[in-house]
């Protein structure tokens, strides 16, 4: 079994406009969060709680989407960089956010090649259980080494320093978000830029067709452990943003749980475009947020009707069915 | 940045004053997901309170807002807390279930000059994080304390202590094994399991070889309390004479129709039985049930609730409806009522709340549903815990 | 010794009710292709409409066993005829989108109709009590799962190998439109294939109450235990499957035995071990 994408149509744009899409890009992202900030200025920590959530959805996505490694695991990669942000300042007084950031990229990264050596070695349903006993193995580990991690009553005495010894991390949450913004776009700057080198068509190349890429020389699986390693780094930055915005990391981090909540957003936006993953967790998480709080009690069926919802009207995802939707359109008044 | 921030905390000031006829009480709690029953325990104990005295503080009007954490999830803690202080505005923030919640949002309150009511999350530590903290639930030390003294006086000098491997479970087995050695016995094995146990037969085998003559065990309550009790009944420990002791989250009441015949003579020791014989529990029972709409779901987080809401009542008497965290706080310290578990008080110096523990054993009652049958009181016990972690 | 056999009795007991809830999801995801995550929610739905028989009507363990399968399937057709038949043939992520939602759905409506409790099936009389087998004792309850799981292994294989329906089965996932093209009515086999894996989840639901208890997040907190099991089998294998249970059953509870603290370590590295070892299960095929 293999892992069949559907929005090829994304994909496959000519270069020539990718400078320009990167720019808007950008642009959007920006706007975004201007609006954001502007709008819902009482709502900042939910709003850095969503960057810290996309940048491990975009890691999911350069693995699942670019690649086609399905993985309900990739929890653990996000949790090891909000633990190693978390114990740099807790055990070792290490409160630079720019250090704690650093060190939640390192440790996503070594986490990232520990999981890909493990993961790469089935296919399909069998890879998909095998990312599972992961995120339960890190889970456990995390729960049994409590002196360092704090087990099951978290991980707290996490005090970041002010961002360029100025702007402190408080209770409004204003620098928690900008830093969050800040790396957000930096992400994915270096993403786009990382997608259209000759590395990111390699990946392309080996999710449509493994066999023809050994056959031209590549091997698929140095390029995808290449890969994971990237995304465990993405996915690290997200960790350690979460660690250094909320003070706090818990095993929930590292939970099958948070691994499918990603792996769902990833699909209701759309695998295989950096776009996708951020609109499905940004649709997702201020879903979830207004209806767990218009009816507390029972909002996982309006989730889960959601869900639904989305398979049976937009099956490329949110946004890769609106892309669909407007090139076809496109061509059509050509 | 920081003039926005004054500017923030000005316009905060302000809002306080000019609305100070609706006071908010932020609520956080497991209202969906695998934990709702407890949630919804916490809806019952606050609703009855309110039915029974009023949502009207002076001229203040008391108005809840809940929030749901399904599982422990400190992130969201956070974020949800942050945004009840800053958006809604709330004066109090109440609930917590999961002590990794409740840690999460304390660094907070001094920031936002807001109390915190726990209701629930039972880690002795969490008093420690910030002053600005009271709790009116329990401590896993303080009901796990007296069992000890009560496994021994029943002439029982090995026993093995199985635990589920999170906080809590620690918790009760540091304090078991505390008391139980200081009283003279034995601990034979300590044995520690995954929360995520299905099947408990091979338990009970490593039980029955230890050789102990009696277990203390502690688990979440829900079906892996339901798996371990069954288990222990088919494997035939129960009829080799192995005693059960537990703190009485195991036999919570809304799990005893589940748990059936299989749990009669289970002793345990807890803050409240909703058997609990007294006029205000049978106030309170009657009001929580109406709330919660099913007797049978009714259990100890409400009166944790319950309480909870008295204490927020007496901080909003005492403060006049205004935003002062500190001197709603110090004003409770000390305070002493009759709760529906019995008489209880504000510990002044942990803010933790000093009750009676009661030592119960699972029995069928009048009318023919299980009850957890209160037979010995320990009075006024306060929390071991603090004083052990220290 | 005695321990040794203890153990043993015990693993096989574990392993069988595991394979009782879990083939049916082996069936769907091997022979229709359906990564069905739904699986654990209909077992759930089988063992809450089994307990309201036979706890809240009082009419007896067979009657309640027989109600939840048939109800069960009832309530599931006009699921698969609404939703499911949208995702056959879909990418797998589609289908793990789409069967995530209906398990929310479902245990949102399970919360609120019958409530966060516990909800437990009374036994029938011949199956309350514990047997002693010299050495310890045993529930009967488990011995009764234990032959369930054996009587449902063999009827599953006996249909699918020997029976035409189990040819136009075979057929109809091999090669959908060469099935059709020789009048086989593909719809019709999906529909009862189905209804064939909705109707065992429910008995796994019903039998296995014991171990599994029934409450709301039942759909969810065991769909990781069943989907790793048909994985380790290999999907669509029976004899794979029943292999794969009594394995991790044996390893789990010697793990359990021997080092409780580490129970959950044992399990997961035996299953990342048995996958490396076999990529594709233990009976998987090549597709």
């Amino acid at each position: 079994m293999t892992v069949a994408m559907n929005n090829e149509t994304i994909i496959n744009r000519p270069r020539s406009g990718a400078l320009k899409w990167d720019l808007i890009g950008i642009i959007v992202i920006v706007v975004c969060a201007a609006l954001g900030y502007v709008l819902f200025p009482d709502n900042l920590a939910l709003l850095t709680r969503i960057l810290a959530v996309a940048l491990l959805v975009l890691s999911l996505d350069l693995v699942t989407g670019y690649c086609g490694v399905a993985t309900l695991g990739h929890a653990a990669l996000f949790g090891s960089g909000a633990y190693a942000a978390g114990i740099l300042s807790a055990h070792f007084g290490i409160n630079n956010p720019f250090l704690m950031t650093f060190g939640g990229i390192i440790a996503g990264a070594i986490a990232g090649l520990f999981c890909a050596v493990i993961m790469l070695r089935a296919h399909g349903l069998p890879q998909l259980v095998l990312s599972i006993a992961l995120i339960y193995l890190f889970h456990e580990f995390a729960n049994k080494a409590s002196s360092w991690t704090g087990g099951s009553d978290g991980l707290a005495g996490i005090m970041p320093g002010p961002v360029f010894g100025l702007y402190e991390f408080d209770l409004f949450g204003h620098t928690a978000y900008f830093f969050g913004v800040a790396l957000l776009l930096i992400v994915f700057v270096l993403l786009r830029i990382l997608l259209r080198s000759p590395f990111g068509l390699l990946c392309r190349g080996i999710r449509e067709d493994p066999l023809r890429i050994r056959a031209m020389g590549a091997s698929p699986k140095t390029a995808l452990v290449k890969m994971y390693v990237i995304s465990g780094a993405v996915a690290g930055t997200g960790g350690a943003l979460s660690a250094i915005s909320t003070q706090v990391v818990a095993l929930d981090a590292l939970s099958f749980t948070q691994s499918a909540e990603a792996l769902v957003m990833l699909v209701l936006g759309g695998t295989g475009s950096l776009f996708g993953a951020i609109a499905g967790t940004l649709i997702f998480m201020l879903f979830e947020d207004y209806v767990s709080a218009a009816n507390p009690f029972h909002w996982l069926t309006m989730v889960g009707a959601l869900l639904i919802a989305v398979v049976l009207f937009a099956p490329k995802g949110i946004y890769g069915t609106a892309v669909a939707r407007f090139s076809r359109r496109g061509e059509g008044s050509q | 940045m920081k003039k926005i921030i004054l500017y923030a905390l000005a316009a905060l000031a302000l809002n306080s004053t000019a609305y100070a006829d609706v006071i908010k009480v932020g609520v956080v709690g497991p209202f969906s997901g695998p934990f709702a029953l407890q949630g919804k325990n916490f809806k019952a104990g606050i609703d009855a309170y309110m039915a029974l005295n009023g949502k009207k503080v002076g001229s203040d009007t008391i108005e809840i807002i809940y929030r749901d954490i399904p599982t422990a999830d400190p992130a969201q803690s956070k974020a949800l807390a942050q945004e009840l202080i800053v958006k809604e505005k709330v004066k109090y923030l109440a609930g917590f279930y999961f002590t990794p919640d409740a840690m999460a949002a304390t660094p907070i309150l001094k920031q936002g000059n807001v109390p915190m009511v726990i209701m629930n999350a039972a880690t002795s530590a969490i008093m420690k994080t910030s002053p600005l903290v009271v709790r009116t639930s329990f401590t896993t030390w303080q009901t796990s304390t007296p069992i000890a003294k009560v496994a021994f006086d029943a002439g029982v000098k090995k026993v093995i202590s199985v635990v589920s491997d999170y906080g809590p479970g620690i918790d009760a087995e540091n304090a078991f094994k505390a008391g139980f050695t200081k009283a003279g016995g034995e601990v034979v094995e300590s044995i520690r399991i995954p929360l995520a146990t299905n099947d408990f037969s091979p338990i009970m085998q490593r039980i029955k070889d230890s050789g102990a003559q009696g277990v203390f065990a502690f688990l979440p309550s829900g079906p892996t309390t339901l798996g371990f009790v069954k288990a222990y009944n088919d494997n035939g420990l129960k009829t080799a004479g192995i005693k059960f002791f537990a703190p009485g989250d195991l036999t919570q009441e809304s799990d005893l129709p589940a748990l059936g015949d299989a749990a009669l003579g289970i002793q345990t020791t807890f803050h409240y039985a909703v058997s609990h014989d007294s006029p205000e529990n049978k106030t309170f029972v009657d009001a929580a049930a109406k709330a919660i709409g099913n007797k049978a779901e009714l259990s100890f987080p409400a009166v944790g609730a319950y309480d909870g809401m008295h204490v927020i009542y007496k901080m909003i008497e005492a403060t006049g409806g205004k935003q002062d965290a500190e001197k709603a706080v110090e004003a409770v310290k000390g305070l002493s009522w009759t709760s529906p578990r019995g008489p209880v008080s504000i510990d002044p110096e942990s803010r933790h709340i000093t009750q009676n523990i009661y030592l119960r054993e699972v029995a069928k009652g009048t009318d023919g549903t299980y009850i957890n049958k209160e037979t010995k009181t320990f009075e006024k016990q306060g929390d071991p815990g603090l004083a052990a972690t220290k | 010794m005695q321990t040794v056999f203890s153990i043993a009795i015990d693993a096989l007991a574990y392993g069988m009710v595991l394979f009782v809830i879990s083939i049916g999801l082996s069936v769907t995801m091997g022979l229709m292709r359906v990564v069905n995550l739904a699986h654990g929610a209909f077992a759930m739905i089988g063992g809450y409409i089994a307990s309201y028989v036979a706890r809240d009507l009082g009419m007896g363990y067979a009657a309640a066993v027989i109600a939840a399968v048939v109800i069960t399937i009832v309530i599931a057709i006009p699921i698969e005829r609404l939703l499911y038949r949208r995702i056959y043939g879909q990418p797998e992520l589609t289908q793990v989108l789409m069967t995530i939602g209906i398990t929310f759905c479902i245990i949102g409506i399970a919360n609120y109709v019958m409530g966060p409790t516990l909800k437990t099936i009374p036994l029938a009389g011949p199956l309350q009590g514990s047997a002693d087998l010299g050495f310890r004792a045993i529930s009967i309850h488990r011995l009764f799962a234990i032959i369930c799981g054996l009587v449902v292994a063999l009827g599953l294989w006996l249909v699918i190998e020997k029976t035409s329906f189990g040819v136009k089965l075979r057929a109809s996932v091999d090669n959908a439109a060469m099935a059709a093209a020789l009048g086989v009515r593909t719809e019709f086999v999906y529909a009862v294939s189905f209804a064939v894996a909705v109707g065992l989840a429910a008995f796994g639901g019903v039998v296995g109450a014991e171990l599994l208890p029934v409450e709301p997040y039942y759909a969810l907190r065991y769909m990781v235990t069943f989907l790793v099991v048909v994985s380790v089998g290999g999907a669509g294998s029976i004899p794979g499957a029943l292999i794969a249970c009594l394995v991790l059953g044996a390893i789990d509870t010697t793990g359990r035995y021997l080092m409780p603290e580490f129970g959950e370590f044992f399990f997961y590295l035996a299953v990342i071990a048995i996958i490396c070892v076999f990529p594709r299960g233990f009976a998987g095929r090549v597709t």
